[in-house]
């Protein structure tokens, strides 16, 4: 018996870990997985380091701004080449820090019109998985966020907090296949629902045929479903396609926030009690 | 090709640490870079290279928690990838009693192969415990750039495991 063990354990080890990854799985979509101690560990450990691998992309992308910047006057004369570059790094610096000062005044401005609290978070890290779309922000149950707040930037809705460590929340991005927001189209009022999806961006779901909606309308958040504000922007219409059968109409969306060009956001508490899932 | 044995406590620390850098580089650096929607895997790579190189069990704990990691920086749901990766490891691990030849040409087709098994098994956990509308054709299409993509990389991984290895060993032997 020992012996069977003793040379098979490579395979038993793994039919171990597909047994106890099931089991992670059927918890979880029961919802029984809270205060997950691993987890907790594991973000502990891979905070730091992506704080610092963040730092040092957007390091990078100065420098590569800086250099495209400077690359368009290697031509010109010398004598100002020299002077054109010393002020082209000052100028950096402060469109930098103006850029910054301007998201930050935005971000302050937007968080002193929605209702309940805010928290100002940075984002520390985007999706490592092709079949998901998340980010993860700095900031976690200690410093008030939980699960089920709103992620929105001034330009419009990221997405919404799905889980949350101390230091650490995920958020599934608006573009997720798994993710969806109750919207109105801004023109006409009429209702659907905003998903993800892995074919196309995301998509508008279940606009009656009858409704009118057209390229170029711009959807906000209807405000029913407890977590967004309403009037945030969520995304625009860019393809409207009316099939031969069916009740509904397909309908592409551009997000109105793109993840990836994002630094900081906010995240907000839900708008009512009926919020907590 | 294969080495049997305890997982050496050196070797456990050279993975941890690539571990943790290949979902520091697939979380941050990588994500960015213009392949659309899908992220280069790394990490499958390395658990094929701990499939073929290291069949012990500790290597498969070490895929199971190095598909749990991404699941907990990424996925909405833990436990896919960690089912997903361990089953990698599995698959690998029974191939690899097969396999003779080790260059490039073949380290490629084997992750290929790595990476299909992967998105069979993420799209049939996704399906069970995810119903989604309009998934299919976006996920043929993540499973089969994903699976060139780490195809065209694992050569270098490889390489950059099999050196870092060496280099472990050299220093035991000066020690």
């Amino acid at each position: 018996m020992l012996d069977f063990f003793r040379k098979n354990q490579v395979p038993l080890s793994c039919c171990f870990c597909l047994l106890l990854s099931v089991y992670i799985l059927t918890a979880g979509a029961r919802g029984q997985l809270k205060n997950e101690p691993l987890s907790a560990v594991l973000m502990w450990i891979m905070r730091p380091l992506q704080i610092a691998a963040q730092g040092t992309i957007n390091w990078i992308g100065g420098l590569q701004d800086r250099y495209d910047t400077l690359a368009g006057f290697r031509a010109e004369n010398e004598r100002l080449r020299k002077r054109i570059q010393a002020l082209e790094v000052e100028r950096q610096k402060l469109l930098e820090s103006q850029a910054t000062n301007s998201r930050l005044t935005q971000l302050l401005d937007l968080r002193s019109h929605l209702p309940g609290k805010a928290v100002t978070a940075s984002i520390i890290a985007h999706s490592a998985s092709s079949w998901f779309k998340s980010c993860l922000l700095d900031k976690g149950s200690a410093d008030g966020v939980s699960k089920g707040m709103a992620v929105v930037t001034p330009l419009g809705v990221l997405g919404q907090v799905v889980a949350v460590t101390p230091r650490t929340a995920k958020v599934l991005l608006l573009t997720d296949p798994n993710s969806g927001i109750d919207v109105l189209v801004q023109r006409t009022r009429a209702r659907g629902i905003v998903s993800g999806s892995l074919e196309n961006g995301p998509v508008l779901k279940y606009v009656k045929r009858s409704d009118e909606v057209q390229e170029g309308d711009r959807l906000i958040t209807s405000g029913t479903d407890g977590v967004f504000p309403k009037g945030m922007m969520v995304g625009t219409i860019i393809k409207v396609t009316k099939q031969h059968i069916g009740l509904f109409q397909f309908i592409e969306v551009l997000p109105a926030v793109q993840a990836a060009r994002v630094e900081e956001v906010l995240v907000v508490g839900a708008i009512n009690s009926s919020a907590k899932n | 090709m294969i080495a049997t044995g305890v997982f050496p406590m050196r070797l456990f620390l050279l993975f941890f640490f690539v571990g943790i850098v290949l979902i520091l580089l697939q979380s941050t650096f990588l994500s960015l870079l213009p392949f659309g929607p899908v992220v280069p895997d790394l990490v499958l790579i390395l658990c094929v290279y701990l499939g073929l190189h290291h069949p012990t069990m500790g290597a498969a704990v070490g895929s199971f928690v190095l598909g749990y990691s991404i699941d907990v920086v990424s996925s909405r749901q833990l436990g896919f990838n960690a089912f997903a990766m361990t089953l990698v490891f599995l698959a690998v691990y029974f191939s690899s009693r097969t396999i003779w030849l080790q260059n490039p040409v073949v380290t490629s087709l084997i992750v290929l192969f790595a990476a299909l098994v992967k998105g069979a098994a993420l799209v049939l956990v996704w399906v069970v415990f995810l119903k989604t509308e309009g998934f299919w054709l976006g996920a043929v299409r993540n499973m089969l750039m994903e699976a060139i993509l780490a195809a065209a990389l694992a050569p270098v991984v490889f390489s950059l495991l099999r050196r870092s290895e060496s280099y472990m060993k050299k220093f035991d032997a000066v020690m």
